[in-house]
C-alpha cells in the first residue's frame, strides 16, 4: 500500500523519527559538503605526507642556516581559530531553532576569531620570509606551500562567511541557508582541525 | 514487462511532461541540468577525444611500421605519444566511463529522475570541455606535453622543458580533475540518496557498486595528482625546489606522488567496465550473477586495495628490498578480488543459456583480454621480471590490453547494448558482430606481439630503433593490427551513426533486459518514470509482480509527483523515504562558472597573475549568482517532508 | 622416461622457444633471454615457468567459455546440474583458493628468494667498481675514481662480480643491459648500483630505457665482457694520456680540434681538451661505434657526425659547427690515431 502521495511506505520497519528534528538521512548539501571536505583532506594529507617524506630524507631539517620555526605565536593563533568550533556549533543551534539573529551573530564572531587567525598567519609568514625563501630549499618550499594552502581554505572560508551572512540577513533563516550555516559549520570544523595538525607538522623541528 | 500508459493515465504523464519540459535549440542544450542530456554531450565529446586519441596512436604505429621512420620528428613523436596518453586517460576514457555512462544511466537505473546536484553536473561537463580545448590548443600550436602522461621531472623541469608544453600538462590536468572530482561527488550521492524507496543496498544493480567504487577511489586520488601538479608549476614558474635533488627535494617525490594517484587511477578506469560487464552478462545469459554480494564485494576491495600498491610502477629506481617486496605482495593480492569477479562471470554464463549477440561479444573479448591482461599483470609483480621488462614494450602491451581489451571492449559493448534505449532504434547486428570480431582480431595482433618485442629488449617511447636489433617484423605486425582495429573501431562508429537514422524501430526492451532503465520508453520521457519504481530485488525488471503494481498506481495517478521537478530521497542504506526534493529545471550558470574558470587558467598558463586575480573576481561573481538562483528556486518550490506515519512496504 | 620429462622446464623452454622464434626472424640483440650471467638465465627460468603457468589459466578459461558456448541452450552445468552452491563453489574454487596458493607460490620464489638472489650487490661481494654517468644522450664511463674516463663503451672481465654505480648529471635515464641484468634508474641525487657478471666472454648491447628526451631512442651502449687479461690491458690503455698525432694530417687536425670549438666539451686527456660537456674522445679509436651506438666509428662516419650531427641525432647537444671540410678530414685523422 501507498500513502497519500503515492509513495511506498517505509521499508525497513524502523519507527519515523519525530518532527521537528532531522530525519533518518543528512540532506544532500551535506553529504557533497562532507565529500568535498574528503578531497580537500587528501590534499593536506598529501603536504603532510610530503613534508615528512623531505624531512627523513636529509640529515638536518630545517637546513643549516633556518632556525627552527618560533612555537608561540602560531599556538595563540591556532588556539584561536579553534575557538570557531563551538562557535559555529552554536550558530547551527540558532539556525535550527528559527533565530536569525542568534545565527547572524555567532557566525559574526566565528568570521572575527577566523580573521584573527588569518592576520597572526600573515605576520608569521611575513616574518619567515625575511629569513628564508621557498625558493632555497626544499624546507622552505615545503613550509611556505603547507602555510599558504591552509591560509587560502582559510580565506575562502571567510568569503563563504561573508555570503551566509549577507544571506542571512536579507533572507532569514530559511531552509536553503539553514543548509548553507550547516555545511559552513562543517567547513569550519574540518579547517580547524586542519589548523592544529598544520601546527603539529610545522613545528615538528621545534617540538 | 514495461510500464505500459493506459488512456486513463495519460493526463498525469502529460502533466508531468509538461513539467519537465526540456528548452529547445541551442540555447536548451547550453542551460541544461538533465542528466540524459549532459550523458549525450559527454558521450560525444569523450568520442571525439577517443578519436584524437586514435590519430595519435595511428601516427605512432605508422612512423614504427620499420626502422628509422620519418613520419614523424622526434620533437614531433615526443608531443604524439604524450598527448595520446593524457587524451586517453583523462579526455576519454574517465569522462566516457563516468560522465557518459554514468550520468545517463545511474539515476535511471535507481529508479531516481535526476543526479543529486544537477547543476553541478552540468558545471563538471563545461569544465571537461574547456580542459579538452585548452589541452588542444597546446597540440593545436606546437607546444604539447612532452615529457609522457606520467612526466616524470627532471625533464618536466624548466630547465630541460623551458617551453609551456608542460604548463599545459600541470593546469591543465588541474583543470580537467575539478570536473572528475564533481563527477565523483555527485555519483556517489545520487546512488546512496536518489535511489527509489525500497531499494535498499542490497538491492541495488552491481552496475552502481562499481561506480561507487570507482567514484570513491576518483575523490581520493585525485587530488594527490592536483598536488603534484602545484608543486611543479611551483617549481617551474616560481623556482620552488620540491624536485630538485641538489635543494633538498627529489624527483622521486614526483613519482611518488603520481603513481599514488596513477595507480588507483587504473582501477577507477576499469571499475565502471566491471559494472558495465555485470550489467550485460545477467540479461544475455538469462541468469541472474552468480554470488552476488561477493561480486559487489570484490568491486569495493579492488578499489580499496589499488591505494596500497603503487610503488610497483618504481621496482627500478633503488629502493630497499624490503620496500619492494611488501608492494610485491600488496599487487598479488589485489588479482583475488579480480579473480573472484572473472571467475563469478565466467561461471554465469557458464551456468545461464547465453545468447551470443553483439553487446555480449563484447564482454566475451573483455573477459579474454582481462584475463590475459591480468595474467602478463601478474608476471610483472615478480620483482626480478619487472627489472628486465619495466620499461619495455612488454609493460606497453601489459596495460594496452587492461585498459583497450579490458575497460574499452565493454564501453563499445555498452554502446551497443544502450543504442536501443537512447535511439529507440536498433543497430544492424551483422555489422555489429563483423566489428567485434575485427577489433577483437586487430587487437590481438596490435598487442600480442609486443609482450614478445619487449622481452627481445625494445625499450618504450622511442621514436625509432635501428635495424639489425630484430625488432622489425614484429613492429610492422603490430601496425597492421593497429590498422585492423582501427578498421572495427570506425565500423562501430559507422554501423551506430547509420542506425540512428535508419534502424529498426526497438521498442522499450529488446533484450529483457534486468535493471530499470528498461522499463521506460526509448528514449526515456525527461521524467525518466512517471512513476517512481517499486523495487524489490537488484533484478527489478524481472520482478514482474513490481511492474504490474507500478502500471496500476500509474492508471491510479499515484507516486507521480506532478508538480514542480520533483524526485524523492531516501536514506543511504535501506532506502526508506527521506524527503521530496524540488530539482532545477536548466541554469545559465554552469557554462559562465566554467568560463570564467577557463580564464583563470589560461592566464595562469600565459603568466598574466594580476589578469588572473581578475578571472578569480569573475568565478566568484558566477558562483554567487549561482546560489542566489539556486537559493530563489528553493524558495519557490518547497521541499516536502516524507509522511511521518507507515507500516513496513508490503 | 617421457613422462619424467614432461613437467621439467628445459622441455617447456625448447617448446615456448621454438615458438617464439618461429614469428621473429632470427634472435635479438638485446633480448632478456640471451642468458649470459647467472642471474639472467634465474629470471629467464622464471619467465618460462610463469609463461607455462599462464598458458594453463588462459587456455583453461576459454576452454570453459567454448564449452558455455557449446551448451548454450541447455542451464546449468554439465554433469553437476543447476544447482546455485555448485556455481558458487567453482567461484571459490578458482576465483579465490586456486589463485591465492599459485600466487603464494610465485611470491615465495620470484619476490622472496630471487629478488634477494638479484638484488642490488653488498659492496665487499664485488671485485671492482665502475661508475657510469647518465647525460643526455649519451653514457660517460669512469674507472678507478677517474683516472680512465671513456664513454658508451663498457669492458669488464668476464666472471667477475662487477659493481656498477650509477647517477645521472641531467635527468633520469636508466641502465640497462638485458643480456646482463635488469635496468637500474639513474637519478639525481641518488647513486643506485647493480651487479654485473658475464658469465661468457661477448658483446652485450644496452640501451637506456627511462624516457630521457629527444634522443632517448639513440642513447644505447655496448659492454664488452673480456678474459681478465685482455680487460687489464685495455683498462691499462685506458689509463693512459692520448697518443701524440704523427701523421701530418692527424698534427693539424690536432691543431684544429684545439683551436675550433671542440675541446671546450670533449676531453682528450694530456692535452688543452679538457670539457666535460660532452664524451671523453682520448682514446676513441679503440671504440666501435660512435653518437652512443647510433653510427660505426669509421673515418666516413666519423666525418658526417662532425660535419652535420643533427641531422643523425636531432636535437642531440653536439650543434653544427660550421667546419669546413678540409678540416673535418684532418681533425678525423687525429681522432683516428688516438688509439
Amino acid at each position: 500500500m501507498s500513502d497519500a502521495a503515492g509513495l511506498p511506505r517505509r521499508v525497513s520497519g524502523r519507527p519515523p523519527a519525530s518532527s521537528g528534528h532531522r530525519r533518518g538521512a543528512q540532506p544532500n548539501g551535506m553529504w557533497g559538503m562532507a565529500l568535498f571536505l574528503c578531497s580537500e583532506v587528501t590534499v593536506f594529507g598529501s603536504l603532510f605526507g610530503t613534508y615528512y617524506y623531505l624531512d627523513f630524507r636529509v640529515r638536518h631539517w630545517p637546513p643549516d642556516g633556518i632556525a627552527a620555526p618560533k612555537v608561540t605565536l602560531a599556538a595563540i593563533s591556532t588556539a584561536i581559530i579553534m575557538l570557531t568550533v563551538p562557535t559555529m556549533y552554536a550558530a547551527v543551534r540558532s539556525a535550527r531553532r528559527g533565530g536569525r539573529h542568534g545565527a547572524l551573530g555567532w557566525v559574526l564572531l566565528s568570521m572575527l576569531l577566523q580573521a584573527a587567525f588569518l592576520g597572526l598567519q600573515v605576520a608569521i609568514f611575513r616574518s619567515d620570509l625575511m629569513q628564508f625563501s621557498p625558493r632555497g630549499s626544499a624546507y622552505g618550499s615545503i613550509y611556505f606551500t603547507l602555510l599558504a594552502a591552509h591560509d587560502a581554505h582559510v580565506i575562502i572560508g571567510l568569503a563563504l562567511d561573508i555570503g551566509v551572512l549577507w544571506n542571512l540577513w536579507r533572507h532569514g533563516v530559511e531552509r536553503y541557508w539553514l543548509l548553507g550555516v550547516r555545511g559552513l559549520a562543517l567547513y569550519w570544523y574540518v579547517i580547524d582541525v586542519l589548523a592544529v595538525i598544520v601546527l603539529f607538522v610545522t613545528l615538528t623541528p621545534s617540538l | 514487462m514495461a510500464t505500459t500508459i493506459e488512456p486513463a493515465a495519460q493526463r498525469y504523464v502529460d502533466e508531468l511532461a509538461a513539467v519537465w519540459a526540456e528548452r529547445k535549440g541551442v540555447l536548451g542544450w547550453l542551460t541544461t541540468v538533465d542528466h540524459k542530456r549532459i550523458g549525450i554531450m559527454y558521450f560525444f565529446t569523450s568520442l571525439a577525444m577517443f578519436a584524437c586519441g586514435g590519430v595519435e596512436a595511428m601516427l605512432i604505429r605508422t612512423q614504427l611500421i620499420g626502422p628509422n621512420g620519418h613520419v614523424l620528428s622526434p620533437a614531433a613523436y615526443d608531443e604524439v605519444f604524450t598527448m595520446h596518453g593524457i587524451t586517453m586517460i583523462f579526455l576519454f576514457v574517465i569522462p566516457m566511463t563516468t560522465g557518459a555512462f554514468g550520468n545517463y544511466l545511474l539515476p535511471l537505473m535507481i529508479g531516481a529522475r535526476d543526479m543529486a546536484f544537477p547543476r553541478m553536473n552540468a558545471l563538471s561537463y563545461w569544465i571537461y570541455l574547456g580542459s579538452g580545448i585548452f589541452m588542444y590548443f597546446a597540440l593545436a600550436t606546437g607546444h604539447a606535453p612532452n615529457a609522457g602522461w606520467f612526466d616524470y621531472v627532471p625533464l618536466a623541469s624548466k630547465q630541460y622543458d623551458p617551453g609551456n608544453n608542460i604548463d599545459f600538462y600541470g593546469y591543465g590536468l588541474i583543470f580537467n580533475g575539478i570536473a572528475s572530482t564533481m563527477t565523483s561527488i555527485n555519483i556517489i550521492v545520487t546512488v546512496f540518496k536518489l535511489r527509489a524507496p525500497g531499494m535498499s543496498l542490497n538491492r541495488m544493480p552491481l552496475f552502481c557498486y562499481a561506480f561507487i567504487a570507482a567514484s570513491v577511489a576518483l575523490l581520493f586520488a585525485l587530488p594527490v595528482l592536483s598536488l603534484a601538479c602545484v608543486f611543479l608549476e611551483l617549481d617551474r614558474e616560481l623556482g620552488f625546489q620540491f624536485y630538485v635533488a641538489a635543494k633538498g627535494g627529489d624527483p622521486l617525490l614526483w613519482q611518488n606522488l603520481f603513481w599514488i594517484f596513477g595507480h588507483p587511477e587504473v582501477y577507477i578506469i576499469i571499475l565502471p567496465a566491471f559494472g558495465i560487464a555485470t550489467a550485460i552478462i545477467p540479461t544475455f545469459t538469462e541468469r541472474k550473477m552468480v554470488f552476488f554480494p561477493l561480486v559487489a564485494l570484490s568491486e569495493i576491495l579492488v578499489a580499496f586495495l589499488g591505494f596500497g600498491v603503487w610503488v610497483h610502477h618504481m621496482f627500478t629506481v633503488g629502493f630497499a628490498t624490503a620496500t619492494y617486496i611488501y608492494y610485491a605482495a600488496a599487487s598479488l593480492i589485489i588479482t583475488i578480488p579480480s579473480a573472484v569477479q572473472l571467475f563469478a562471470w565466467i561461471t554465469t554464463i557458464l551456468t545461464g543459456t547465453p545468447r551470443f549477440k553483439t553487446p555480449m561479444l563484447w564482454i566475451i573479448g573483455f573477459i579474454v583480454y582481462f584475463i590475459l591482461g591480468g595474467l602478463s599483470g601478474i608476471t610483472l609483480a615478480a620483482i626480478p621480471f619487472d627489472t628486465q621488462v619495466h620499461d619495455s614494450y612488454y609493460v606497453v602491451a601489459h596495460f594496452h590490453l587492461v585498459i583497450f581489451g579490458a575497460a574499452v571492449f565493454p564501453i563499445l559493448g555498452g554502446m551497443y547494448f544502450w543504442f536501443p534505449k537512447l535511439t529507440g532504434r536498433m543497430y544492424h547486428e551483422r555489422l555489429g558482430k563483423l566489428s567485434f570480431w575485427l577489433t577483437f582480431l586487430g587487437t590481438f595482433v596490435l598487442f600480442m606481439p609486443m609482450h614478445i618485442v619487449g622481452i627481445l629488449g625494445m625499450p618504450r617511447r622511442n621514436y625509432t630503433y635501428p635495424a639489425h636489433v630484430g625488432w622489425t617484423l614484429l613492429n610492422f605486425i603490430e601496425t597492421i593490427g593497429g590498422y585492423i582495429t582501427a578498421a572495427g573501431l570506425v565500423l562501430v562508429v559507422l554501423n551506430l551513426a547509420h542506425s540512428m537514422r535508419h534502424g529498426e524501430p526497438s521498442g522499450n526492451d529488446p533484450w529483457g533486459g534486468d535493471t530499470l532503465e528498461w522499463s521506460t520508453t526509448s528514449p526515456p520521457p525527461p521524467y525518466n518514470y512517471p512513476v517512481i519504481p517499486t523495487v524489490s530485488s537488484p533484478y527489478a525488471m524481472w520482478d514482474t509482480e513490481d511492474r504490474e503494481r507500478d502500471n496500476r498506481r500509474l492508471a491510479r495517478g499515484e507516486g507521480l509527483l506532478p508538480v514542480g521537478h520533483r524526485t524523492p530521497t531516501s536514506t543511504a542504506q535501506d532506502a526508506d523515504i527521506d524527503e521530496i526534493a524540488s530539482m532545477p529545471s536548466s541554469s545559465p550558470w554552469p557554462p559562465l562558472v566554467a568560463l570564467s574558470l577557463f580564464g583563470v587558467f589560461a592566464m595562469l598558463l600565459l603568466d598574466h597573475y594580476w589578469i588572473v586575480v581578475g578571472f578569480l573576481a569573475v568565478l566568484l561573481l558566477t558562483v554567487l549568482g549561482w546560489h542566489q538562483g539556486a537559493a530563489a528556486h528553493a524558495r519557490a518550490h518547497e521541499v516536502v517532508p516524507a509522511p511521518e506515519t507507515g507500516t513496513p512496504h508490503e | 622416461m617421457r613422462k619424467r620429462s614432461w613437467w621439467r622446464p628445459r622441455a617447456w623452454r625448447f617448446g615456448a622457444a621454438a615458438l617464439v622464434c618461429i614469428g621473429l626472424t632470427g634472435c635479438s640483440r638485446q633480448s632478456i633471454l640471451s642468458d649470459h650471467s647467472k642471474v639472467t638465465h634465474d629470471i629467464g627460468l622464471l619467465w618460462w615457468w610463469m609463461l607455462g603457468a599462464a598458458v594453463i589459466v588462459f587456455f583453461g578459461a576459454v576452454l570453459l567459455l567454448v564449452v558455455a558456448f557449446l551448451k548454450r541452450r541447455v542451464p546449468g552445468l554439465p554433469i553437476l546440474g543447476e544447482r546455485e552452491p555448485v556455481a558458487q563453489g567453482m567461484v571459490l574454487v578458482f576465483g579465490i583458493a586456486v589463485p591465492l596458493v599459485a600466487l603464494v607460490v610465485l611470491f615465495a620464489f620470484s619476490d622472496v628468494y630471487l629478488e634477494n638472489v638479484t638484488a642490488a650487490p653488498a659492496a665487499d661481494t664485488t671485485s671492482m667498481t665502475i661508475d657510469v654517468i647518465g647525460h643526455q644522450w649519451w653514457w660517460e664511463v669512469r674507472y678507478d675514481g677517474g683516472r680512465a674516463i671513456t664513454a658508451n663503451e663498457i669492458h669488464i672481465p668476464v666472471r667477475t662480480r662487477v659493481n656498477v654505480v650509477v647517477t645521472t648529471a641531467d635527468v633520469i635515464h636508466s641502465f640497462w643491459v638485458p643480456a646482463l641484468n635488469g635496468k637500474i634508474d639513474m637519478i639525481p641525487g641518488r647513486r643506485n648500483h647493480e651487479l654485473l657478471d658475464a658469465s661468457q666472454p661477448g658483446v652485450y648491447r644496452g640501451q637506456c630505457s627511462q624516457y630521457c628526451g629527444l634522443q632517448h631512442a639513440h642513447m644505447a651502449f655496448l659492454v664488452y665482457a673480456q678474459p681478465m687479461a685482455k680487460f687489464r690491458a685495455w683498462l691499462a690503455n685506458q689509463e693512459r694520456p692520448a697518443i701524440n698525432p704523427t701523421g701530418a694530417a692527424a698534427i693539424r687536425g690536432k691543431a684544429d680540434f684545439m683551436n675550433d670549438q671542440c675541446a671546450s666539451c670533449h676531453l682528450i686527456a694530456g692535452t688543452q681538451a679538457q670539457g666535460y660537456i660532452g664524451p671523453a674522445l682520448t682514446h676513441l679509436a679503440t671504440r666501435s661505434t660512435l653518437a652512443s651506438n647510433t653510427i660505426p666509428n669509421t673515418p666516413t662516419w666519423l666525418a658526417r657526425w662532425i660535419h652535420d650531427p643533427q641531422a643523425i641525432k636531432p636535437g642531440d647537444r653536439m650543434p653544427d659547427l660550421g667546419i669546413p671540410p678540409r678540416q673535418i678530414r684532418d681533425i678525423v685523422a687525429y681522432l683516428d690515431e688516438l688509439k
